[in-house]
């Protein structure tokens, strides 16, 4: 018999169907016990924050003096500030131009730096187009402050020696909201690309072998294989991308200040300024509960419309 | 490749229809321009701030600027360090002490209880676990009013509690580790349990050390998102002694950025020098990471 190599008491519970409903509880103890603290963290930090947010948005709280009912107010109120409608397409305009121009740069960038070539220039390419996503987005843009300055800038004086007139990169209000886009385009691009880069290595050659076979050229490869097996990876940094994009702060925060005037000012901005230079709680989160439903409706949108054109293998 | 298993005259048509016409050429030359165009432009900031930093701070403005070290003024980065008003190394410290509690708090409570979702029957389990994965959808701006009501009224404004409590777990790092301790084989559990481990052994013994590769890309990110958060220490922190980085860097520019060009970009540099060193030894790690994860810093 070698079933007797077995310590007894797994004998017993195998036999024993009693015993094996102790294990089962002390499975399930097992269980919450090693859920608890991550648990307890949710519960506290992003599920009672979530619930709070629903009951500010029914009050006047300014930390000061005791909340009051403030019934819809807050809600009605939202209807009617023009300023808030303003800066949303600010911020519209920001994510959707960062959006853009990070994936379609990351998806280049990806698809050049796939390509054969020697170990060290690939090295020395990633590494410094990756290296940017790294560092801190609030010090870096206390550089970038230094570069688009205007007079001494570096930037204008760059662009001085190719013929150009100095641009007023963060003093205009035309050009304050291209600024911070062109900012975290520099910051967020070679994140993308890593994420399109694993993507690309994903592709099994056999699929480019058979395209080359039927005499396809560069182009019709990316166009017919490349293109729709990343639209996953694609599919998930847009989405990613969109998310992130719509709630910048660190960046303007720091870049411009939102200004001048409201020109680069975005939603998290605005919440911000609204909560804790305004005092105004309540109608804060009335606006930070418009930006959620904006941004699951976005992504639920994504989900719908990722059926037309996300090929999965 | 082909010529192994195909007819003689396959590689000769591959070879034909292959060849590399003029516009593939100038694709080509485009993709490399680009490639090496931006990779420029990424680094050139960096290294304008580092050769800056190193010049004596009466020239720091002058132009054309240097992308390489023209001057070696190191008593810039003295000056910050010793500077009188404001202690920068506490700066480090406190930046260091917060990423690594934060860091090391979510390794464990993430990997807890991913492997209490991947890998233990308990009732309700499901529901929770749907939890954590609803709270993936919520944006970080909408619970930040809610939030820092709860820190004031546990009475934890401007201490370094207030950073890390909220950051001792993330739904995200509970939803990765789950998938990887799902993907292990039932076997391994099996075999811990025949030889009688119990749940603490089977999880500290045997599942974490298969989880590396997870294990130290949630690690990463965690530490860079704790090194350069800046909206936390900006709602909650208000004295200098209890600064971290960023908020610190932001704050200084407002002082002197007017008059020193120098000795700002010389604290910033100080800032992102362990980035760099971590980057430049962990590169292959991070990038990997940063790939799987889907998080970034």
């Amino acid at each position: 018999m070698t079933s007797t190599a077995l310590p007894d008491d797994r004998i017993d519970r195998q036999a024993n169907p009693q015993k094996g409903t102790t294990l089962a509880r002390r499975e399930a103890w097992a269980g919450y016990l090693f859920a608890t603290p991550a648990l307890l963290g949710l519960l506290a930090f992003t599920a009672l924050p979530i619930i709070a947010s629903l009951v500010l948005i029914f009050l006047h709280y300014d930390l000061l003096t005791p909340p009051k009912w403030a019934g819809v107010e807050n809600v009605t109120r939202l209807t009617t500030d023009s300023r808030m409608f303003k800066i949303y397409w600010n911020s519209l305009r920001l994510t959707v131009g960062a959006t853009l121009l990070n994936n379609v740069l990351g998806l280049l960038l990806a698809v050049g730096l796939n390509r054969a070539m020697p170990w060290g220039l690939r090295y020395l390419l990633r590494t410094s187009i990756f290296f940017p996503v790294m560092t801190t987005t609030a010090s870096l843009a206390v550089v970038w402050r230094f570069l688009l300055t205007q007079d001494r800038g570096v930037v204008n004086f760059l662009i001085g020696q190719i013929g150009l007139d100095p641009v007023p990169w963060l003093s205009s209000s035309a050009w304050a909201l291209f600024s911070a886009m062109i900012y975290d385009v520099w910051k967020a691009c070679g994140y993308l690309m890593v994420i399109y880069l694993a993507g690309l290595q994903g592709i099994p050659a056999v699929y480019y072998e058979a395209a080359r076979i039927d005499g396809a050229g560069f182009w019709q490869q990316f166009r017919n294989v490349t293109l729709p097996l990343i639209s996953p990876t694609a599919f998930f940094a847009i989405v990613i991308s969109l998310i992130g994009a719509f709630q910048i702060f660190d960046n303007v925060y720091v870049l411009t200040e939102g200004g001048p005037g409201d020109a680069s000012r975005v939603i998290a901005m605005y919440i911000y300024e609204k909560a804790f230079r305004g005092f105004e709680m309540g109608y804060a989160s009335a606006v930070s509960f418009t930006l959620f439903v904006i941004l699951i409706t976005l992504t639920l949108l994504q989900f719908l419309g990722a059926r037309r054109w996300v090929h999965y293998e | 490749m082909a010529t192994t298993t195909g007819p003689a005259a396959e590689p000769v048509t591959i070879r034909r229809t292959y060849r590399k016409s003029v516009w593939l050429r100038l694709g080509e030359a485009l993709l490399w321009l680009l490639l090496i165009g931006i990779a420029i432009i990424e680094i050139a900031p960096i290294s304008w701030m580092f050769s800056t930093s190193l010049r004596d701070p009466k020239n720091s403005f002058d132009l054309p600027p240097d992308f390489w070290p023209t001057a070696l003024h190191w008593q810039n980065y003295l000056a910050v360090i010793n500077s009188p008003d404001i202690e920068f190394m506490l700066f480090f410290w406190n930046s260091l002490k917060i990423a690594l509690i934060v860091t090391a708090a979510q390794l464990l409570t993430c990997s807890m209880a991913g492997y209490a979702f991947g890998r233990l029957r308990f009732f309700g389990r499901d529901i929770l676990f749907g939890l954590f994965l609803a709270s993936l959808m919520v944006p970080a701006t909408v619970t930040l009013i809610p939030s820092f009501i709860i820190i004031r009224s546990l009475d934890l404004m401007n201490t370094h509690w207030a950073l890390i409590l909220p950051s001792v777990t993330s739904a995200f790092g509970v939803f990765l580790l789950r998938q990887h301790f799902k993907s292990l084989p039932e076997e391994l559990l099996d075999a811990a349990k025949i030889d009688g481990a119990g749940y603490f052994r089977t999880y500290w013994q045997i599942l974490l050390p298969l989880t590396g590769p997870a294990l130290s890309a949630l690690g990463i990110f965690t530490f860079l998102a704790s090194w350069n958060n800046f909206v936390g220490p900006l709602l909650f922190l208000r004295d200098w002694d209890k600064f971290t980085f960023p908020i610190a860097i932001a704050t200084i520019r407002g002082y002197m950025g007017s008059g020193n060009q120098s000795e700002v970009l010389a604290g910033i540099m100080i800032s992102i020098f362990p980035l760099l060193v971590f980057f430049l030894l962990a590169q292959r790690w991070i990038v990997q990471g940063a790939a799987i994860t889907g998080l970034k810093g």
